[in-house]
């Protein structure tokens, strides 16, 4: 899917966008009405959303996200532009008081921000017990605090962020250690 | 700068899936521009909303690939205009003041004049504050605290959630001891009275989800002044 992005980009490939539209559309869509929004407007923010996707594909580079995270932070964004009607707030790198990252912190950045890296992150965060993972699926697909998933599942809340916390934690540690040696054993036993 | 009090898991998780409201969007940015640690977290979580949308449902679209890029011919603007300009919205007067080295740029551009002009309102001895919404204080609080040396704060919890960002100075509460750039992540479980412990005023830079809670008779009595 990368690779569909960086053609858009690069030589304004409608078959390429067509690629894209056919995958990620229906489940961005999705991912707005899981969040609360109506279908209409889901449909007509998703179509803004991929007009969007077409126009800034040029500013796409594979070597610093996965071709997910960069649809999921433009949906994200351009639904807090819509309903909130200010932009998200987020880091500017050119800030003169940005922290410079360290050497050991690097390699797990460079572990995350790649195509490859969304790959094995899958995997990490396909042999979370089902329970994390639930949890870590509505945090993403609810527009509420944990607060309201707590009770939606009928949870202390504690639970809830236990989860997350556990979760996170082993995604953490796949991702740093072994993580490749066990993924490649997981696509040998796919086959 | 080195932090030694951070955001958690839960807190990243919501900020990456635009679940928080713009002034917690803040105090979120606000420690990550001087914190490579939460950074990266911050980074892993984006992934990870990624793969949720790659293993999510799909709903039907009804309109094709095709129509939609009739639509992007119809008005194609220049490539490459796009979202910078809607970022400015936010900012005010602010971008004058960037060599305000203490100030994260998503605080900054909320302030209309330098830090340390801005135009405190007192609410109690030793306590001043300078206001970031408009919204009823049913919905939360969003903004900057000024306290003296040797101030103590009532001591209270919150509802959901209490995001502190200091900007200047320190203070020490049950947890530890919060210095600039360090980030108090707290939520209806902990109680706590913060004491400025230097000689230095404190600002610090503060949003809830909803009012905090007092523990003392005193804190509910000048709650309604301070209005946090």
């Amino acid at each position: 899917m990368g690779d569909a992005l960086v053609a858009i980009g690069r030589d304004r490939d409608e078959q390429a966008f067509a690629l894209i539209y056919d995958y990620y559309a229906g489940r961005i869509k999705s991912f707005l009405m899981g969040k609360g929004m109506n279908e209409d407007t889901a449909e007509e923010l998703t179509q803004e959303i991929m007009l969007t996707v077409w126009r800034r594909a040029e500013s796409y580079d594979p070597g610093k996200a996965a071709a997910s995270t960069w649809l999921f932070t433009i949906a994200r964004n351009r639904r807090i532009d819509y309903l909130r009607g200010n932009s998200r707030i987020e880091v500017e790198l050119d800030d003169e008081m940005l922290d410079i990252e360290t050497t050991e912190s690097d390699t797990q950045a460079r572990f995350v921000a790649n195509e490859q890296s969304a790959v094995q992150l899958e995997a990490a965060l396909d042999r979370l017990p089902p329970e994390q993972r639930q949890v870590m699926h509505l945090s993403y697909y609810r527009g509420q605090s944990h607060g309201a998933i707590a009770k939606w599942l009928d949870l202390p809340i504690g639970t809830v962020k236990s989860r997350i916390r556990l979760a996170m934690q082993s995604v953490r540690s796949h991702l740093q250690g072994g993580g490749d040696a066990l993924d490649r054993n997981d696509y040998l036993d796919a086959d | 700068m080195s932090t030694s009090h951070h955001l958690t898991d839960e807190t990243l998780l919501d900020y990456a899936a635009g679940s928080l409201t713009d002034a917690m969007e803040t105090l979120v940015a606000c420690h990550l521009t001087v914190c490579a640690r939460c950074r990266q977290k911050a980074q892993l979580v984006e992934a990870v909303g990624g793969v949720q949308l790659i293993g999510g449902d799909s709903r039907p679209m009804r309109a094709s690939a095709r129509s939609v890029l009739a639509r992007a011919d119809a008005h194609e603007p220049a490539p490459g205009a796009t979202a910078i300009a809607a970022r400015s919205g936010r900012a005010v007067a602010s971008q004058g003041v960037a060599s305000h080295g203490q100030v994260p740029r998503p605080l900054q551009r909320l302030l209309p004049v330098p830090l340390d002009e801005l135009p405190w309102r007192r609410i109690a001895p030793g306590i001043k504050q300078f206001n970031l919404s408009d919204e009823p204080r049913r919905n939360g609080a969003f903004k900057l605290l000024h306290l003296a040396p040797g101030v103590v704060l009532s001591g209270h919890t919150h509802n959901e959630r209490e995001l502190t960002y200091l900007v200047q100075g320190s203070y020490q509460d049950e947890i530890g001891r919060f210095r600039a750039g360090d980030i108090a992540d707290l939520d209806g479980e902990v109680v706590h009275q913060p004491v400025v412990d230097t000689d230095e005023p404190c600002i610090a830079l503060i949003a809830t989800d909803s009012p905090v809670r007092y523990t003392g008779v005193f804190g509910r009595l000048v709650q309604p002044f301070v209005g946090i």
